[in-house]
């Protein structure tokens, strides 16, 4: 025993083995050495290399895929200069979810989001994202945690992560660096780029960095153009990203070029230009799974279901492990009245190894409407244990409330919705169905109240409308019923019930 | 997330905190007797040879499988196998065409032939060592350098290259000599590699594979990629192994999550569990079982698998649960039942006391001390004192420890007039809310009154005033020297009769008793600083006589109720609310002008050949400084809705008192006034003071005010909106006051009968309804995953 190798094999060996924290450790040691202030700027030396693999080391620590990284914000969706017309023809933008080419479902069958679009199987970070017309409503519009603007929120969130791992101070002082300098050692320059990118989050510097760098290289390195691609995506300069990887792809093709490009076109509202580019990707490096998921994703946006679940069976027989898909599928085969199946997906998930609140929930959900009711309580027991927050444990009891109603068990159905609201007191869901219930017992003030609340916190939800229109002309307000069932046509227009109602409500006037 | 596991076939541990990397595991067939044998080497420097035979499936090491073990001086990391044995205990990657080439940490490549030194070459724009290959085919050497480039060099070009030894030389060679190391081919990666392997299974085509840290390449002999594929896990081995359909190559991949997953070019084929993080993976022939999966962790764990369909069952932990027994599952929900509805009713448990006093100082304030006493145990109880504002305590919130039984916590605040004008009420509540140790929530709630010290002190009278209201009394006069004297100073006689208040917002009020009558008169310039003091005087002269026991005293008005001074502050308050909805819509407008320059100067700022700016930025400063403006205007117009709403409230509450002094109504009723006139909801711009106020006046007036049948079947206007003036309220308010005159008496008990009446006609226009209520648009949520 105590043999030990080179420190600095030792570090390099620790970086491969993704031992971060030790490696840092060991290359902090190995910096501090004899060269201490020394600046890397010699030609090799072990200080130099140290320096490269501590940065490089940073860097994964706090290492999150860029493509994965999207949260549009207020500002962006408002001052959306990209926009060509300010209608979209049918079919060809996502910011008009209605005008869906058929196959999608309807909000009576399966719940929308805010902006309009069904709920997906899978939480990623667009899918909570809608888009408010004005500034206005978007800062009047409740249950809105959106920053502001970009330069808020997540990003910052993840730029602090420079304080945390160094309580001393950052490792690299920024601003006493001599970019130019770096730009011309292209050995030292992309995990310095990458460094400031991740770990620092400061684009200004790291943007200045890669343009430097590309010059250097003479604009032949396509990995340059793609890091100025995506800092000029992070400063919502989207032409120009768009224009640095058409380039880089010009050549090289790469996967990763795709996506970020897919990503550019996305967020300029051009769905279509975005799956021709996946479709082309995909005829160069076939079969490739992010790429097949992309082109789901975008139908699902787009209320494509059917089509959408097409392309994720495709990410299935490509990968047969990839969750994302699988809950997709599942949670569409729930909604298109197959619970059975659903649960066969969902099973499999849990086979799998994935093991939180959200799947139980989703198994007993599914049991209960495939009449499994042997595992329902014991599904939703399991879920409420693996509850991880307050939001998590609602659902969840909103979800019992449901079964309860199902049963036809209305007082423990009414307890339920109560812990929902206890748990999540913005719950519109809930609201809406305590109404019905207190509907049901004849307290009419009570109902109208909840419902009330319910339409105030969710808007795009037509049911509470709906009640209060059917509330009010039981009760002979037909002025106000008509309101109400106005509005509910506005978040449905497809509603039968809502469409009669008003008919009926007409004739009324007519009478009068 | 894998559905199997890799079955275990073999597996042992190999010694103790020793550590393995990358190169520390061979697969080959040392002593030549048909099968292979597993060569690991660690970085203690320990040598094994080992050659698993296990009896069955899944057993773990035997001593006799252990061939050789031997520790050299130095740590071991690579081990490879050619024609001859050889480890190395140099930093370096081993390759062998019989000749040996190892690269050292500062990027020298060394070449051996056999045992002797052949020669050795420093690789240009070196930093940290990548992987390293021979390819046979080409004849040459394959890395991933640091600049993130897979780059080829041939053998030859490395042999008769300038002999770089000095780095420094090597960018001048580059430049100079002919015989520079030159790059026989480079692929721009984009990421470094973890590993690199040439693969040729049949000899028309051999292929580089290269493992990234995000991505998994395979090139072609040229640079050219084949094929790639993006990884969603982080990597940390892999081995390309054999090709089983035509055309394609099968390759392992190991995880940082323990999985091997196994590849056909890019459509996975197999995902397997493995019981650890391997750092190298191998397929070795042993005992007649061909392509056994030898996986090694860092930690030594060496392990030889197959793969089967062994579930990798997940168990799932068991939750806390019970039986399943109907009868006393039912029994605790009838219990629980009772219990959620006795936890709606509660008693108090707790005393609270107050004691204040004034310190008269430049701005007086009163200490208010509160005592909390608790009976029983409780939690985490939470004490807030509010005021209405203009007065401030000085802190409103103190949470304190767990109450013992019958113990008591004491705190003491400050309470002070914080704006200039007066509060429309001299009272303060406390709210302590806390939690039993069951884990209900509760509160308990105490009301406490201030001083009239705190917000005006004695004046010299005057004798002029606008505004006079006087108050009938039923038993002579009392001198103020009785019933006022934290104002009045003893030694002064002339103040028996008449006292001047000085308010700390400047205005006066006085006020006086007859001398002969049972009246006594307040004065004053404002309309709103009459109420404060009125209420004092009847609340002192019913104290005093209260001490006397006297109790037949009682109080009345008869001169006319001052509306029109009432109605000019209603117009000043619905004045600034105009005012407010004025501003702003101006400010949204502005808001908007903004927004719209603001997306004009961003296209012209991005575009590559800037258009002139046609003064868009003056616009845009004026615009800006135009709606910080509007802004400050908006702040300070509700400061003074705020006073001016506070100077209608003590109005009101004076209009009320004088209302019932007047038609001597009895509690009830002036609770119904009150109730009316003083809604408990704040004023705000979607709902304000008159139109709720409006909407009461007028129930009152259709239901137990109204004179015939025909008025109570005016339907009630359905929603509140602020009205365009007050002219309609103005009305009301005189028509409520003549009803009132008239002997109308307020009631709520006829409430349902009238209710009823308004809402017959909507009853029967109801009937030809086809819809039940009882529709459950009750929403399923499934959740995310």
């Amino acid at each position: 025993m105590g043999l030990e190798p080179e420190p600095l094999f030792q570090a390099w060996s620790y970086f491969r083995r993704r031992k971060f924290r030790q490696c840092s450790d060991l290359c902090s040691q190995l910096l501090e050495g004899p060269h201490g202030e020394q600046e890397p700027d010699s030609e090799y030396s072990v200080f130099q290399a140290a320096w490269s693999l501590k940065t490089r080391a940073l860097t994964e620590m706090v290492y999150v895929d860029e493509i994965d990284m999207d949260q549009e914000e207020i500002a962006e969706m408002v001052l959306d200069e990209n926009a060509i017309a300010q209608v979209a023809r049918p079919g060809t933008s996502l910011k008009l979810p209605g005008t869906s080419q058929g196959g999608g479902p309807s909000p009576a069958v399966r719940p929308v989001t805010q902006s309009g679009r069904p709920i997906t199987g899978f939480v990623r970070p667009s899918t909570q994202s809608g888009r408010p017309g004005t500034m206005e409503q978007a800062i009047n519009t409740p249950l809105t945690a959106r920053p502001i603007t970009s330069a808020s929120g997540r990003y910052i969130r993840l730029g602090t992560a420079s304080m945390i791992t160094n309580p001393d101070g950052p490792f690299i002082n920024l601003s006493r660096l001599n970019l130019a300098k770096y730009a011309q050692k292209p050995k030292l320059a992309k995990a310095l780029f990458e460094y400031i990118f991740h770990h620092e989050n400061d684009i200004k510097n790291a943007l200045h960095l890669a343009a430097l760098a590309t010059e250097h290289a003479q604009f032949k390195d396509w990995w340059w153009k793609v890091q100025i691609g995506k800092c000029y995506y992070r400063l919502g300069l989207y032409r120009e990203a768009e224009k640095q990887f058409k380039s880089a792809l010009k050549q090289q093709d790469m996967v990763d070029t795709i996506l970020y490009l897919a990503k550019v076109y996305l967020r300029m509202d051009q769905p279509v230009t975005a799956l021709n580019l996946f479709k082309q990707g995909l005829d160069r490096f076939p079969g490739e799974v992010t790429l097949i998921c992309g082109i789901a994703r975008i139908h699902e946006e787009m209320n494509n279901i059917s089509s959408a679940a097409e392309y994720y069976k495709d990410v299935l027989k490509q990968d047969n492990t990839h969750v994302e898909a699988i809950a997709c599928i599942g949670s569409n085969h729930f909604y298109s009245d197959q619970p059975e199946i659903a649960l066969r997906f969902y099973r499999r998930l849990l086979q799998m190894g994935v093991y939180n609140c959200q799947l139980f929930n989703n198994l007993g959900l599914c049991c209960f409407y495939a009449q499994q009711y042997d595992m329902t309580l014991s599904s939703f027991e399991r879920a409420l244990f693996l509850a991880e927050n307050e939001e998590e444990t609602a659902d969840v009891w909103y979800n019992l409330g449901h079964v309860a109603v199902g049963i036809g068990d209305l007082n423990l159905a009414y307890q339920c919705f109560k812990l929902t609201l206890v748990n999540n007191n913005d719950y519109a869901e809930a609201y809406n169905n305590l109404a019905v219930l207190e509907m049901r017992k004849g307290h009419i003030e009570q109902a109208r109240a909840l419902l009330q609340t319910a339409s105030s916190l969710a808007p795009h939800m037509y049911e509470p409308h709906f009640n209060f229109a059917v509330l009010s002309e039981k009760v002979g307000d037909l002025q106000r019923s008509y309101t109400a069932a106005q509005k509910s046509e506005e978040a449905f227009p497809g509603h039968v019930d809502t469409q009669q109602l008003i008919k009926q409500l007409k004739q009324h006037f007519a009478m009068l | 997330m894998s559905l199997f596991k890799a079955r275990d076939w073999w597996s042992t541990m190999l010694g103790e905190k020793e550590e393995f990397d990358q190169g520390c595991l061979c697969v080959a067939d040392v002593d030549n007797s048909g099968r292979d044998k597993i060569i690991v080497g660690s970085y203690m420097g320990y040598l094994r040879i080992l050659n698993p035979h296990p009896v069955k499936p899944g057993d773990g090491g035997q001593p006799e499988d252990l061939l050789l073990e031997v520790q050299l001086r130095e740590p071991i990391l690579q081990v490879e196998v050619g024609k001859f044995l050889c480890l190395l205990s140099v930093y370096g990657i081993l390759e062998s065409r019989d000749l040996i080439c190892i690269q050292s940490m500062d990027g020298m490549l060394m070449l051996f032939e056999q045992e002797s030194y052949a020669f050795g070459r420093f690789l240009p724009g070196f930093l940290l060592p990548g992987p390293l290959t021979y390819s046979s085919r080409t004849d040459s050497f394959i890395t991933v350098s640091s600049c993130r480039q897979v780059e080829s060099y041939k053998y030859q070009v490395l042999a008769f290259a300038t002999d770089a030894d000095e780095r420094q030389e090597t960018d001048q060679a580059k430049l100079g000599s002919g015989k520079r190391l030159v790059v026989d081919w480079v692929l721009n990666l984009g990421e470094q590699a973890l590993d690199i392997r040439v693969v040729s299974f049949n000899q028309t085509v051999s292929s580089v594979f290269v493992l990234g840290e995000r991505n998994f390449f395979c090139l072609k002999d040229n640079g050219q990629i084949r094929f790639m594929k993006k990884l969603d896990y982080s990597p940390s081995c892999f081995i390309p192994y054999c090709s089983v359909k035509e055309g394609t190559i099968n390759t392992l991949i190991g995880n940082h999550s323990k999985m091997l997953n196994v590849y056909q070019d890019v459509t996975l084929k197999w995902a397997a569990q493995l019981p650890h993080i391997p750092v190298s993976v191998k397929v070795a022939n042993l005992q007649d079982l061909k392509g056994v999966i030898v996986t090694l962790s860092d930690t030594g764990h060496l392990q030889c698998s197959y793969l089967g369909t062994d579930p990798s069952l997940f168990q799932a932990p068991r939750v806390e649960s019970r039986e399943l027994n109907q009868e006393e599952f039912d029994a605790e929900m009838k219990e629980l039942q009772k219990i959620i509805k006795e936890a709606t009713k509660t008693q108090g448990i707790f005393d609270m006391s107050i004691d204040s006093e004034v310190e008269a100082e430049a701005v007086p304030s009163v200490t208010v001390k509160i005592t909390i006493q608790s009976r029983v145990t409780v939690k985490k109880p939470n004490l807030e004192v509010c005021v209405q504002a203009p007065l401030a305590v000085t802190c409103e919130q103190f949470v304190f420890d767990d109450l013992e039984p019958d113990s008591s916590e004491t705190v003491i605040v400050s309470v002070f007039l914080k704006r200039n004008f007066s509060p429309s009420e001299l009272e303060g509540n406390c709210v302590l809310s806390y939690s039993m140790p069951t884990g209900i929530l509760k509160a308990a709630q105490c009301n406490f009154s201030l001083p009239l010290r705190l917000i005006c002190f004695p004046a010299q009278p005057s004798k002029a005033a606008n505004h006079k209201i006087t108050i009938d009394t039923n038993k002579p006069p009392i001198s103020f020297l009785t019933i006022f004297p934290d104002f009045v100073d003893p030694s002064e006689d002339d103040q028996a009769n008449v006292l001047g208040f000085q308010f700390l917002s400047g205005s006066k009020a006085t006020l006086l008793a007859s001398k002969t009558s049972q009246r006594y008169r307040i004065q004053s310039d404002q309309l709103e600083d009459l109420w404060l003091i009125t209420k004092e005087l009847r609340l002192r002269l019913q104290e005093h006589f209260k001490k006397r026991n006297c109790k037949d005293f009682t109080c009345a008005f008869s001169g006319s109720i001052p509306l029109q001074e009432y109605f000019e502050l209603i117009d000043r308050h619905f004045e600034l609310r105009l005012n407010e909805e004025k501003l702003q819509e101006l400010l949204s407008q502005r808001a908007a002008q903004f927004r719209a320059i603001e997306r004009r100067l961003l296209t012209r700022f991005k575009d590559k050949t800037p258009a002139p700016l046609q003064h868009l930025d003056t616009l845009l400063e004026g615009t800006f400084r135009e709606v910080i403006a509007l802004a400050d205007a908006a702040v300070e117009n509700q400061a003074n809705i705020f006073q001016a709403f506070t100077k209608l409230k003590s109005a009101t509450h004076l209009v009320i008192m004088l209302i019932s002094l007047w038609q001597k109504l009895s509690t009830d009723q002036v609770a119904i006034l009150e109730a009316t006139f003083l809604p408990l909801a704040e004023d705000t711009k979607e709902m304000g003071w008159e139109e709720t106020v409006d909407a009461a006046i007028s129930y009152l007036l259709r239901t137990c005010l109204s004179k015939s049948s025909k008025e109570q079947a005016l339907s009630l206007s359905s929603q509140l909106c602020m009205p365009k003036d007050t002219s309609r309220l103005k009305k009301n308010i005189t028509l409520f006051c003549d009803r009132l005159a008239k002997g109308g008496r307020l009631s709520l008990s006829t409430d349902s009968a009238t209710q009823q009446a308004a809402v017959m006609p909507g009853e029967t226009l109801g009937t030809c309804s086809q819809f039940t209520i009882y529709i459950y648009i009750l929403e399923l949520k499934i959740l995310q995953i």
